[in-house]
């Protein structure tokens, strides 16, 4: 693994600085808190950057880890690395009740519910004082020692610290290179399409949740046993809020960005109680007015926040093109002709309105049925019910033989069923490439621990390399590094069709994937269609146009207010009198 | 800050005193967020000692600097401050914090750093038992349970036999539990209910009828500010008909302003500079108090002064004499001795009269304030102005 | 716990739980229309009594404050000031703001110089009362289309400034206001304020007041609609700009008016507004923010839990009341379908 140059220089210079400085300078404890909250940023941003959430409680995860651990330590005299585990762990635990509950929920739950739990912690952490000492707080807690040396001052203190945040840094860059950061990304920018490609976005919503606990709940053990001192205000709600200040106003969706937040909050903190005062002539809580007006200000001018404006001066990293293999690909069981997908009776009511009704449809291995009909027929809907997007009021969908309606899209997409939308859901802030390689998430196994140590490289590699013949073999390779906003509609819709190729499918729904197609692309991706049938794959596709429809598919199963009108080939359902009267007389 | 340049400008111009670095101290005091109405006058206190001191020529001839941050009542603020003073500004010595939990966390960096450090803040933990790192730490405010020794004995004078207490839930209301249930229990006084209440708070309605219910003889509101004004009412309000006694932490006149007339028969033990002017003549700190609170009052304006200015006035009063006596032991360049022989000169501090009481340190002792002359009792009456105002109605020597 | 103290409990719950419906009513309001969690809801509540305090006699606020304009008229005009210039392009709407901007200092400096008590009442409403809708102008409004999180957070950055400025405005500690209706009223066994009438009488007429509004006028129900779809909204005659102005301004006067009636009850300083809001918050959740009659339910739920928390724990009163949130959250959860589309 390879680390750019700056990257490494920086380092260094962080890590060389303090030897010029006396052990107990005080900008060596600016440098620790901005440390500590540096851990809490790389939390947010994971939380906030990555997955589109936010809390307003982290400070009251740090207070949980903060005082499991000074509790241990002053009650049994334990260890600080033996309260370490337990204290993060009572933090995540926390995490896992609050998120269990509200990721579920609407976005805007899960931060108004930090906010109320935080408040109600802080209250509990003053008020429980045969426990806790209440607001006095408690003295005494041990400095953490390694191989017997205290690290009682704050330049030693400045490197265990830091060494945390590098960690800390690097985990989280792991991630975000990983399947699960592209899954976060997804999630956040569109749960459905994540969701049709395998992700599960509320236990991956409650994993990341627990994962910003856990940056937070190793800050707080920094911070206590920093302190050396115990008591409930450093775990406020402000204090959570002054947290994500820093995030946001550094940059929230970048690393280096939330802890250049977390060192330019604290240093501004330093800075304006000498300035304001002298400006304004007398002491206010002025700091407070500044924040929350620098809060909203990056949020209505600068939503990223401050480090893109760096970034723009910085060398930017040559993108790699993937080499390798790819994945291995899912074995094909069964001959052609066996039913893989059968749809019986499907019924689909929204209110008085009935979509769908009773339709019946087999899908044979191998074949490339049509699902046509004129606007409104019920194509989308049956779609969204084998999908499980929705869940039909009755009947069934089987596939291989095993009910899979009612399930959830995640649970439908793992068994090998992949999709494309009729509106593209891609991602428009990751590159084409990235938004493939959504699709290989079903198909790899590392988890979120594995990943943020770096031990799912090589398969991140391989899913990278599979992403990437998925956009050869539609023609968009050449544009694998750029961002998908730039593309034109045929391309999105292309590069819908390459990120459910790089799930590797059994069958493939396709929903009117030529809408918005030029002649020639038409003729491209007829062509790519064959191809992929000749190679096993079976496909059911909904489309309007006719030539193309009539030209491709084997069968047809033609629709009429939610109800099967006709079904055959083509040239059958062409000179069926009712399918002429209802669709193609109306067409024409 | 402003002030502070001018001041040395002056100084550099007019005196001659620059040519010497002057002397300086750290000072960290809560002037916003919640202990705010304790901080200000405690930073106004030292402005104006800092100014006055310098005008009449220094200490030992030698300038001094006081530098002042704020740590918004918040204890990672204080210490940070402290680590601040100590490292970078190189301070000779500290006064602050005025919290009780923000003065707590700094012990730690003052005793690693070997700096003196008057606290401002109430709580004994704060400098007993002196120990390794207490050693280093001192206070000038009276402890809650000095203070809740006149409460205590002015419920037996009065005939209560059971009391409820109602205080902030917060380091100040904690502290004042402590003390005033354990100085009760000593008298024999059942305290039958003790409820807390948040700054915050708009009704106590709940915790109010819980201490209706037991019907105790008096009750103690245990806050500081005006917030104290709403249990105070509220018990009023619902038909209590017993004695009321609030804590000094409500000696300022934004309190009387905000009770009005319910306040009336409202007793507090106060440090004796509250009512400085109606101290029997022989009371011993009768004339430091007046002239600090005509000071006081000459600079920030009629009325304005509170007891907590006092704290940081006694905190100068005695760290002046201590700096003057350990100069001529040790050069303020040699630092770290200087540090030293300043600390043991505090501790060596014998009948410093403030605007508290006198002061009697020892290496057991660094409060050392007897409550006889640091506590008196008063009540709220309507003066003859037709305003309400503090009257003296029980000193304890 | 006997009868009477249930009694007194209940009186207790019912006044605090009234005026976080009225809350929860404006933070409804607001998020239906234009998904703004109105996080400093709060803070508008107690400004306009604090700026009220100012238009008092000195012998009634026991200040002397020498006719000093309050710090309020100033931060409403300049809002409106700066809302001019974004809007500048349309002079007659400029023009209109800029006339505002002077007669919210005009109607201060009036107010300062000593006016009766009730004209006093007047105008420390409508000096605060352009701070609402100009907040959703500056702040809102130019992150137009920024997800519910985005706004949540500038709410929050604004409920810090606000909440900063109050201090700076009326210093950190509380004030004392007449009452409209002084006295008590017994009902039963427990001696009502005859003030908290006047709140219970506010609270009904405003839900009274919201219902006809939304039911029978025509804005009322293009707003409604705006809550459904913003753009089709349109199709009504009111644009999202205008439905977003409009009900900040309904919640701000609503939010003015309750924090008006409660203030002598309560002795308001800047700090108080935060919690009363963020209760009332916890009331709109159970509701999920968009039903009304269901968040008027969760504010008497709220303070019937916080009297009695009061009562048998005061420690952990705060602690138990935002700890209700799980459980409400928890049968939402329930109830909500897996995958939400977000918004």
């Amino acid at each position: 693994m390879c680390f750019s140059p700056l990257t490494l220089i920086a380092v260094l210079l962080l890590l060389v600085t303090p030897l010029f400085l006396p052990p107990s300078s005080f900008y060596l404890s600016l440098g620790n808190y901005i440390a500590f909250g540096a851990l809490v940023a790389l939390g947010l941003y994971l939380l906030t950057g990555l997955s589109g959430m936010t809390s307003f409680g982290q400070a009251a995860f740090m207070g949980l880890a903060g005082y499991t651990s000074a509790l241990l330590c002053i009650g049994l005299g334990w260890n600080p690395w033996l309260t370490l585990p337990l204290g993060v762990g009572a933090a995540m635990a926390g995490a896992v009740v609050l998120g269990g509950i509200t990721t579920r929920l609407k976005g805007h739950y899960l931060p108004l519910s930090t906010i109320a739990w935080c408040i109600a912690l802080y209250i509990l952490m003053g008020s429980w004082i045969e426990l806790t000492g209440g607001h006095t707080g408690l003295r005494g807690v041990p400095p953490v020692t390694l191989f017997g040396w205290s690290l009682n001052d704050s330049k030693s203190y400045f490197y265990l610290s830091w060494v945390f945040v590098l960690l800390g840094a690097w985990a989280a860059w792991n991630l975000t290179q990983s399947r699960s950061g592209r899954a976060m990304r997804a999630s956040k920018g569109d749960a459905l399409a994540a969701a049709s490609f395998g992700v599960n976005p509320a236990v991956l919503k409650l994993q990341v949740f627990v994962l910003s606990a856990l940056y937070a709940g190793v800050a707080g053990w920094l911070y206590v046993h920093y302190q050396k001192f115990i008591n409930p205000t450093p775990f406020s709600l402000e204090a959570s809020i002054k947290y994500l200040i820093a995030a946001v106003a550094g940059g929230v969706g970048s690393i280096p960005g939330v802890i250049l937040g977390s060192g330019l909050v604290t240093g501004l903190e330093e800075a304006l109680k000498g300035i304001l005062p002298q400006i304004f002539g007398r002491t206010g809580n002025y700091e407070i007015i500044a924040y929350g007006l620098i809060l909203v200000l990056i949020l209505m001018f600068a939503p990223k926040g401050l480090w893109p404006f760096l970034e723009r001066y910085l060398p930017r990293p040559q993108p790699q093109t993937p080499k390798g293999t790819g994945l291995p690909s899912r074995p094909i069981q069964g001959g052609a002709g066996e039913v893989v997908l059968e749809v019986e009776n499907l019924t689909k009511r929204f209110g008085g309105l009935l979509a769908v009704n009773g339709l019946s449809f087999q899908l044979r291995r191998g074949e490339i049925l049509a699902l046509i009909g004129p606007n409104g027929a019920g194509k989308s809907t049956c779609f969204n019910m084998i999908t499980s997007v929705y869940a039909p009021s009755a009947g069934s969908v089987r596939f291989k033989g095993q009910p899979i309606q009612g399930r959830t899209p995640y649970e439908v997409h793992r068994l090998g069923i992949a999709r494309t939308f009729q509106h593209p859901h891609l991602f428009p802030e990751m590159t084409v490439l990235e938004n493939a390689a959504l699709g290989t998430y079903a198909r790899t196994r590392r988890g979120l621990l594995a990943s943020m140590l770096g031990l799912s490289r090589r398969e991140e590699e391989a899913a990278l390399a599979e992403a990437y013949r998925a956009l050869e073999r539609v023609g968009l390779a050449h544009l694998a590094h750029h961002k998908a906003d730039g593309l034109a509609i045929g391309q999105l819709r292309l590069l819908e069709i390459a990120r459910a190729l790089a799930s590797g499918p059994e069958v493939l729904l396709l929903d009117e994937p030529a809408a918005g197609l030029r002649a020639g692309e038409k003729r491209q991706f007829a062509a790519l269609i064959r191809q992929l049938v000749n190679e096993g794959m079976t496909v059911l596709l909904v489309d309007h146009d006719m030539d193309l429809v009539m030209g491709l598919v084997d069968r047809v199963v033609v629709m009429h207010y939610g109800e099967k009108l006709a079904e055959g080939t083509p040239r059958e359902v062409q000179r069926n009198t009712r399918v002429i009267e209802a669709y193609l007389g109306e067409a024409a | 800050m402003k002030r502070v340049v001018v001041g040395l400008l002056a100084l550099g111009l007019g005196l001659g005193l620059a040519q010497q670095a002057p002397l300086k101290i750290g000072v960290v005091v809560s002037a916003t967020g919640p202990a705010a109405s304790l901080g200000i006058p405690e930073r106004n206190t030292l402005l104006l000692l800092e100014e006055q001191t310098n005008r009449r020529g220094g200490v030992a001839g030698r300038p001094v600097q006081f530098i002042i941050l704020d740590d918004a009542s918040d204890t990672t603020q204080a210490v940070r401050a402290t680590r601040r003073l100590i490292q970078e500004d190189q301070v000779l010595a500290i006064i602050g914090t005025t919290t009780t939990p923000a003065s707590l966390g700094m012990i730690d960096p003052v005793a690693e750093a070997g700096v003196p450090k008057i606290s401002l803040a109430a709580n004994l933990e704060i400098v007993f038992p002196v120990d390794e790192k207490r050693r280093w730490v001192f206070k000038t405010p009276q402890t809650e349970q000095q203070m809740s020794v006149p409460i205590v004995r002015d419920m037996q004078a009065a005939g209560v036999r059971t009391a409820a207490y109602i205080g902030f839930n917060d380091a100040y209301g904690e502290g004042w539990a402590r003390a005033f249930e354990a100085a009760a229990r000593e008298a024999g006084i059942q305290v039958v209910a003790s409820e807390r209440f948040a700054r915050t708070d708009t009704s106590v309605a709940g915790q109010v009828l819980r201490i209706l219910a037991r019907n105790p003889d008096a009750v103690l509101i245990g806050g500081s500010g005006t917030a104290p004004v709403l249990p105070q009412r509220t018990l009023r309000e619902r038909g209590y008909r017993g004695l009321i006694y609030q804590t000094h932490g409500v000696a300022n006149p934004d309190f009387l302003r905000v009770g009005g007339e319910l306040l009336i028969g409202t007793r507090l033990p106060a440090g004796p500079v509250l009512v400085f002017d109606q101290l029997p003549p022989d009371f011993p700190n009768r004339q430091v108090a007046t002239s600090y609170v005509q000071q006081y009052e000459g600079r920030f304006g009629i009325g304005s002064y509170s007891t907590f200015g006092g704290h940081a006035y006694d905190a100068w009063a005695i760290l002046r004499p201590a700096l003057e006596r350990a100069l001529r032991r040790e050069q303020p360049s040699n630092l770290a001795a200087f540090r030293r022989v300043l600390r043991d000169e505090i501790e060596a501090t014998r009948n410093v009269v403030g605007t508290h009481g006198i002061f009697n340190m020892s290496a057991t002792d660094h409060l050392g304030l007897r409550f006889n002359e640091a506590a008196v009792m008063v009540e709220v009456v309507r003066g003859s102005s037709g305003r309400l105002e503090w009257k003296l109605i029980r000193t304890f020597r | 716990m006997d009868w009477t103290i249930f009694s007194f409990l209940a009186a207790d719950a019912l006044q605090n739980g009234t005026i976080y419906a009225l809350m929860a009513l404006s933070l409804v309001l607001v998020f239906a229309v234009t998904r703004v969690i109105l996080v400093p809801l709060g803070e508008f509540l107690v400004f306009a009594p604090l700026t009220y305090v100012w238009f008092l006699p000195a012998e009634v606020s026991g200040l002397n404050l020498k006719g000093q304009i309050p710090g309020t008229a100033w931060l409403a005009a300049a809002m409106l000031l700066w809302w001019a210039i974004l809007d500048r392009a349309n002079l007659q709407r400029a023009f209109f703001l800029l006339l505002s901007a002077l007669a919210v200092v005009g109607l201060a400096w009036w107010g300062a110089q000593g006016v009766p008590l009730a004209l006093g009442w007047i105008l420390a409403v409508l000096v605060v009362l352009p701070i609402g809708p100009a907040s959703y102008r500056l702040f809102f409004e130019p992150a137009k289309n920024a997800s519910v999180l985005t706004y949540l957070i500038i709410a929050v950055g604004l409920h810090f400034a606000f909440a900063g400025l109050g201090l700076v405005f009326f210093g950190p500690e509380q004030f004392r206001l007449p009452p409209i209706w002084p006295g008590q009223t017994p009902i039963g066994l427990v001696p009502v304020n005859n003030q908290a009438f006047l709140v219970y009488g506010f609270a009904l007429l405003a839900m009274v007041g919201l219902y006809l509004f939304f039911t029978r006028s025509i804005y009322g129900k293009a707003l409604r609609a705006c809550a459904v779809n913003r753009y089709g909204a349109r199709l009504s005659g009111i644009s999202p700009s205008q439905a977003g102005y409009v009900s900040f301004g309904i919640a701000t006067l609503i939010t003015c008016i309750s924090g008006m009636l409660l203030a002598p009850l309560i002795s308001p300083a800047y700090f108080q507004g935060f919690l009363l809001g963020l209760k009332g918050f916890v009331a709109g959740i159970l509701g999920g923010l968009i039903s009304y009659p269901l968040a008027v339910v969760g504010a008497l739920l709220v303070g019937a839990m916080e009297s009695w928390a009061a009562f048998q724990a005061s420690a952990f009163k705060d602690a138990i009341v935002f700890a209700l949130l799980l459980p409400i959250l928890f049968w939402r959860s329930l109830r909500s379908h897996e995958i939400a589309e977000e918004e």
